[in-house]
């Protein structure tokens, strides 16, 4: 958690007036009771008038200040607190956005969601709160400990005792019901479990004719956390009963002990109020820090979180400048290619050779966990090679700049991503300077024109956030479209065709071909049908090559290429290819 | 201050129908309301004796000095114990009453909740989101129950408390007590304006805040294709803008919430004041005496927390109104038909299914289903193809009851599922989906959801045959390994692998599968499609294909374009006839 007050840096002198502005206000609030004991001692008891215009008039010239320096303090508190938790938000983005895969792989995209918006609310929260209210606390603790001995210091002995009643009382509840806390988020998340998995699974459900069975463990749920519940309340209740017997008790020892002064000095008439009011605040500011510091473990773990993700260095630096002598034609090649993802961890890529032509097809397929996914991420340099190179135009992807390489390469993601926008706006998101007829003929290649011209808007057709509002198989096509507007020398698809229908895989293949002449093609695929006729193919079983070659030699020579295929085709298509092969 | 501001932030639409619905909802716990209202009544009055013996105790000393009358004074010491004392302890039985009454009273929503999940039919899920369904089960039940049961005690004790101090103050001084009273309107009002004006600010400051967070939840989940477009910069600048707007509404919405404290202070304090002066003319001139006015004075501070908090109170309500609206109206949305009563049954199970004549739209408008008519003879594989939207989906929904048809029926030998019992319906199919849903709990447990007093050793046989024995076993717990929904421990195949087993388990005498299309390794397909065929073999079975070997293996193929039937027959005679079905196929699989 103190970690993060660096943060607060920039604005120290705001904090610096908040501090000033809460001292001044703790200040004269403090007077007013001094004033007042005044105005009876000196005042009324002496039956003198002009003593309580007087004083009448400095109250009202204290509370008039009280209340300005009050309204800078909570502006400043407000300002320093919203432009703290705006800073730590944009540095936690501008983090997230420099991670490579293998960070992000660490944390899920779920959890570094929370961290960026839940997590600094929470900060912000104890931050603004720190500001009004921890600032204020030990000022009036100091004030009011100085003013109350100063009215009546026999009677000082009292404040330690209120003191220690209110500590001890909250303590004590705080230790019996806080362990009960965690039971009790175990619990929320168990019911909210069982709520989401009855509404997403709710053709199951149904289907097995579980309906009951699922009310029945939602209703042990409910009902052991409204028995947690009742328990945590029955104690946290104590708390208000308990300070309230506190403060009354408190006020009653200063009368009492206040009237049994009366006889050494008849001021304590006047001094007894005074002072019962002093520790009144004292306790009060006591109250505040022990319920602000019940808060600071669960501060803490948003804390922790955020450092963590702060903490985090990005693994992969990209060159301020390109390096080298690019090639004529464009081109991806690696060199006895080795991946881990740490060092400890088994190889995910085993020595992977092969090189990647423009004009050419290169297709890679494996069953799960081959690595073929891995293997093409390492060209945009979203994974670092353990050892060996990977080269993109004969430069090693280690010495160009980031949007250098960028540049050359249009991606397109297992899942379709769209972002908020219109149709066009996700069409030209790498190409910000495409024409609409760019953007129209990308469409067109990516088999997407048709459904766009249907959408209300066509073009400018809105998009909901995420891309909620189309199909699956239309989100594919439109961020197939956006990597083809972008016109890359190097086209990635990881499984993009996969969500597609055969017909539209094959339609989308077959328009892709002219505008690719001059461009290296790497496909993941799941389907044999999608890779036939790539130039090149790459069979990848466990990390390592195991073949590569044009589909019939493939299916000549290499036997787990075979029993993909197989799997794949009925046994007399299968008869029928390997027929082809051979002959 | 901060929670008023951020439940607020919605307000209900109709208001008198929110607000008829939750007392309806409290009506069963009206005696215990009531009992907590008048203790918190009763705890609050004996408390406001307390000023006044107090200053009682004062006068008594002041009387009587310099020979000071101790046994007076502390048997009016004696009192104010027992007043402070009682007071806490009904504070204690008030608070305790209403946290039952809360904890139950939750208890019974979520329960109302979940049940009307299960009775609301599948379509009320197509148009509304699950995580609309949740939020009104978590935040909506927790913001109704809390700000309820805090409201409870808060206008009560704050109106006991202003009423009882008002009285006192007037038994000590008349017109003390009316250039006190003079502060409250006043303060009420600035109070109430300041409060409804930060409202405002609050709902702006939500608004961004939602804005920025599907921004960060947008980038984050398309990071790749931001990088790689080296969109970073267009990406950071559009987040920054919406950050600085967010800091501006949160100033602006926390300065005005702070405001009421300074400016009530205000109020009070010049209250204070004058009390102090007039009260200070009253006593010098002998019409009150000092303890008086030591009483009013603590009177007049005790005056300043209810005003607050009463004006504070219409925030509160707003947002009860607002979440009892969106659970109300969630809880009087309309229930599935209820089941024919008594209900048909078939007795002895020959899978036979015949669609006649059924017509179906989501909408009542756009028709996905049109003449739907088809006799399934018993132990038939029918695959149903066709391109996306062309109805396939429906067909299966309808044959499970999830929906209704819009006009036709459908008949299981001979006798129609409308007038059977859903139960019954679904109990005679097997279910395998896409959409891989397991829910959080031991494998075990999952393979086991159709038949609950399935024994470890019928399970575990069925996992050979569905090729999952060695799946299950190389997991780190074996059958008690626990997994879910979005547990990464097995892969998507294998989830896929798994619903088969637990469609098995059950032993149904039909099956529905609907092929999953991709994301599977080609091992794992292998064992898929292996699994599918042991599932169909001698029964009834429907399955929406996807896969050629699927295809072509069936005895019935259902060609379907625009909820229609197009086209029916085998393979090879499809092929022959060189319709819709040929060109479907030569498009994905002919040689060149």
């Amino acid at each position: 958690m103190f970690k993060l007050l660096r943060f607060l840096k920039p604005y120290w002198w705001q904090v610096i007036i908040l501090l000033v502005a809460t001292g001044a206000q703790v200040y004269t609030t403090l007077q007013l009771p001094a004033m007042m004991a005044d105005i009876i001692n000196n005042g009324i008891v002496a039956s003198d008038m002009d003593v309580v215009w007087r004083d009448g008039g400095i109250m009202l010239l204290l509370a008039m200040i009280s209340a300005l320096t009050s309204f800078v303090a909570s502006y400043f508190s407000a300002k320093v607190g919203a432009y703290f938790s705006r800073d730590l938000r944009a540095a936690i983005f501008q983090k997230v956005l420099s991670f490579n895969m293998t960070s992000l792989k660490n944390y899920s995209t779920a959890s570094l969601i929370t961290r960026t918006t839940n997590d600094v609310n929470q900060i912000q929260m104890i931050i603004t709160m720190m500001l009004s209210m921890l600032l204020r606390a030990p000022l009036f603790c100091v004030m009011g400990l100085v003013m109350a001995v100063q009215t009546a210091p026999e009677m000082s002995w009292i404040i330690v005792v209120g003191i220690a009643a209110v500590v001890i009382s909250v303590i004590v509840i705080m230790t019996v019901v806080a362990p009960k806390f965690k039971i009790f988020q175990n619990l929320v998340d168990k019911i909210t479990l069982i709520t989401r998995e009855n509404l997403t699974g709710l053709k199951v459900v149904r289907a097995f004719n579980n309906e009951k069975l699922e009310h029945k463990k939602f209703t042990r749920a409910n009902d052991e956390l409204t028995r947690l519940l009742i328990f945590i309340d029955r104690i946290l209740e104590l708390q208000n009963p308990l300070i309230n017997i506190i403060f009354n008790g408190t006020t009653l020892l200063c009368s009492w002990i206040g009237i049994s002064l009366l006889n050494q000095d008849f001021r304590y008439l006047g001094n007894m109020t005074a002072f019962a009011e002093y520790v009144t605040f004292v306790m009060m500011s006591f109250l505040m820090l022990s319920l602000f510091f019940i808060m600071i473990p669960r501060a803490n773990v948003s804390a922790g979180r955020i450092n963590e993700v702060l903490k985090t260095s990005p693994k992969i630096h990209y060159a301020k400048k390109t390096h080298g002598l690019p090639e004529k034609r464009a081109s991806v090649e690696f060199r006895k290619v080795d991946f881990r993802y740490s060092d400890t961890s088994e190889k995910v890529l085993d020595g992977i050779t092969f090189r990647a032509e423009a004009g050419k097809t290169t297709a890679f397929i494996g069953s799960t966990g081959s690595g073929k996914s891995t293997l093409i991420n390492l060209v945009p340099r979203f994974y670092e090679a353990t050892s060996g190179e990977v080269l993109v135009d004969g430069i090693n992807v280690k010495d160009y700049e980031k949007d250098d390489l960028m540049r050359k390469i249009g991606l397109v993601p297992q899942r379709g991503v769209l972002f908020a926008g219109t149709v066009k706006s996700n069409i030209k998101f790498g190409a910000p300077n495409a024409t609409s007829d760019d953007v129209r003929k990308a469409a067109e290649v990516a088999q997407a024109a048709g459904f766009i011209e249907k959408l209300p808007g066509g073009y400018d057709a809105r998009i909901a956030q995420g891309g909620t509002n189309v199909s699956g198989g239309q989100k594919q096509r439109l961020s197939i479209a956006r990597a083809v507007c972008k016109k890359p020398d190097i086209f990635v698809f990881d499984d993009a065709f996969s969500a597609l229908d055969m017909k539209t895989d094959a339609r989308l293949r077959a328009a892709l071909k002219p505008i690719t002449e001059d461009a290296v093609v790497l496909i993941v695929a799941q389907r044999v049908s999608t890779i036939k006729d790539a130039d090149q193919i790459v069979v990848l079983d466990k990390g390592r090559m195991v073949g590569k070659g044009t589909h019939r030699e493939l299916l000549a020579k290499c036997k787990i290429y075979q029993s993909i295929v197989k799997s794949q085709l009925s046994e007399a298509e299968f008869r029928k290819e390997m027929h082809g092969a051979t002959r | 201050m901060e929670p008023h501001g951020k439940t607020t932030t919605m307000r209900a639409k109709n208001v008198k129908f929110a607000f008829k619905e939750f007392l309806h909802s409290v009506k069963p716990y009206w005696l215990p309301i009531l009992l907590s209202v008048l203790l918190a009544v009763g705890s609050a009055v004996l408390g406001l004796f307390v000023p006044k013996l107090l200053g009682d105790m004062t006068n008594i000393a002041v009387d009587t000095y310099p020979n000071i009358d101790w046994g007076a004074v502390g048997s009016k010491a004696i009192m104010v114990i027992i007043l402070f004392a009682l007071s806490a302890v009904l504070q204690y039985a008030q608070a305790f009453v209403l946290a039952v009454v809360s904890a139950n009273y939750t208890k019974d929503l979520r329960e109302k909740i979940i049940t009307k999940i299960s009775n609301l039919p599948i379509s009320y899920f197509d148009k509304h989101k699950f995580g609309d369904t949740l939020s009104r089960m978590t935040n909506d039940v927790d913001v109704l129950t809390t700000s309820m049961s805090q409201e409870i005690a808060d206008i009560s004790l704050s109106l006991t408390i202003l009423i009882g101090v008002m009285i006192m103050m007037l038994t000590i001084s008349v017109p003390l007590s009316l250039v006190s009273f003079v502060v409250v309107p006043i303060s009420v009002l600035v109070v109430g304006g300041i409060t409804n004006f930060a409202q405002k600010y609050f709902r702006e400051q939500q608004n961004t805040l939602g804005t920025l967070n599907s921004k960060i939840e947008e980038d984050y989940a398309g990071i790749i294709i931001i990088k790689s477009n080296s969109y970073e910069k267009t990406a950071s600048d559009s987040f920054n803008a919406t950050n600085q707007k967010l800091a501006k509404a949160a100033t602006r919405a926390q300065v005005f919430s702070s405001l009421s404290f300074p400016v009530t202070h205000v109020f009070t304090n010049l209250g204070y004041i004058a009390i102090c002066i007039l009260g200070g003319m009253f006593v010098i001139d002998g019409n009150l005496s000092i303890g008086s006015i030591q009483a009013f004075i603590q009177y007049v501070s005790r005056f300043n927390r209810p005003i607050t908090e009463i004006a504070s109170t219409t925030a509160t309500i707003q947002s009860i109104l607002a979440a009892s609206e969106r659970i109300f109206e969630f809880l009087s949305e309309k229930e599935e038909t209820p089941d024919e009563d008594p209900a048909m049954e078939v007795a002895k199970v020959k899978g036979e299914v015949e669609f006649h004549d059924v017509d179906f739209s989501y909408d009542g408008k756009t028709p996905i289903i049109k003449h739907f008519s088809v006799k399934v003879k018993s132990g038939t594989n029918v695959a149903i193809v066709g391109p996306t939207g062309a109805g396939k989906t429906t067909v299966i929904n309808l044959l499970m009851r999830f929906y209704e048809p819009t006009s036709g029926y459908i008949t299981v030998d001979g006798v129609p599922i409308n007038k059977m019992k859903r139960a019954d319906v679904r109990q005679l199919f097997g279910m395998v989906l896409q959409d891989t849903w397991l829910f959080s709990g031991s494998v075990e447990e999952n393979l086991k959801y159709g038949r609950k007093n399935a024994s470890l050793k019928d399970i575990q046989e069925v996992a050979k045959f569905c090729n999952i024995e060695h799946i299950v076993e190389a997991l780190p717990h074996g059958y008690n390994t626990m997994i879910s929904e979005d547990s990464d421990n097995i892969s998507a195949g294998e989830k896929q692998l798994l619903t088969i087993a637990r469609a098995m388990v059950a032993n149904p005498p039909m099956m529905i599968l609907d092929e999953a299309t991709s994301n599977v390794d080609t091992r794992t397909e292998h064992l898929i499609q292996d699994s599918f065929e042991k599932l169909t073999s001698g029964r009834t079975s429907f399955v929406i294909a996807h896969r050629l070997s699927t295809i072509r293996n069936a005895d019935l193929i259902l060609v379907m374009r625009d909820g229609e039937i197009v086209e029916q027959g085998n393979h090879n005679s499809l092929l022959k006839a060189g319709g819709f079905y040929a060109d479907l196929y030569n498009s994905q699989f002919a040689e060149n």
